[in-house]
């Protein structure tokens, strides 16, 4: 738990969080670590819900349709910026459990929570009016 | 708190194996995306055996090199609670992050192409 700023072996990357604060408890920087990890889980399988999406337009046959084409390419996107916030909110927390600060709330959460209720809307919709 | 272990200044030798967890962690998310790849790929082998080609050419060796690198960290984070050092940094992040990324653009690019 000793201060490893002054250590010329702790050359970690970024400096941006190893060059503030203390050492963790290694438990909360491993913690840390695996709720990034869920988030990437999170952010690939929103991709392959995009890509799920697309292949029903590969299997109708008849042609891209430009809903399902939309939806898909809103579903591939949500996921490469759940990826890019996944890292970002890593280094946050990261950083808040160096300096010993309070955690900050999650802002993507809700984001993402309330945007999959309207993306589930939106197909159920279009299950009812062109069976999809 | 079990009294049979053996350091108790190190927290991850208590009863909830945090490295165990984490590294499982690792792999899984490294299997995620190996299975995205594979539906990708079968995915393009319908349109284009060359795109799907191309595509397992790069994408494969680095879905590798993920599932190694993810061992390794977890070798190296043992060692170093071992020595009572620091963990490993975020350098293993940034390049999942990349990946997930490169993921979700190639495949939007597919969606756009086909």
């Amino acid at each position: 738990m000793a201060s490893e700023n002054d250590d010329p072996a702790c050359k970690r990357w970024p400096h941006r969080i190893y060059g503030v604060g203390n050492e963790p408890d290694p438990r909360f920087t491993l913690a840390n670590e695996r709720t990034f990890l869920a988030w990437i889980r999170t952010a690939l399988a929103l991709m392959a819900a995009g890509v799920g999406v697309e292949a029903l337009n590969a299997a109708a046959g008849t042609g891209p349709d430009p809903l399902r084409t939309s939806l898909a390419v809103l579903l591939l996107l949500a996921g490469v910026v759940c990826s890019i916030a996944a890292f970002g909110r890593w280094m946050t927390m990261e950083r808040a459990l160096r300096t010993n600060s309070p955690l900050p709330p999650p802002k993507l959460a809700p984001i993402l929570g309330f945007g999959l209720g309207v993306i589930g809307l939106a197909a159920l919709v279009l299950l009812l009016i062109s069976g999809f | 708190m079990g009294s049979e272990v053996p350091d108790e200044r190190h927290g991850p030798w208590d009863p909830g194996l945090q490295i165990e967890r984490t590294t499982l962690a690792w792999l899984r998310t490294g299997l995620t995306f190996v299975v995205g790849l594979m539906v990708l790929l079968r995915l393009l082998v319908h349109r284009s055996a060359v795109a799907a080609a191309v595509c397992a050419a790069v994408t494969i060796p680095l879905a590798v090199a993920i599932t190694v690198l993810s061992w390794s960290r977890h070798r190296q984070a043992e060692r170093r609670l071992r020595a009572d050092d620091p963990l490993p940094d975020g350098v293993l992040h940034a390049s999942f992050t990349a990946s997930a990324v490169l993921a979700g653009v190639v495949g939007t690019v597919y969606v756009l192409l086909m």
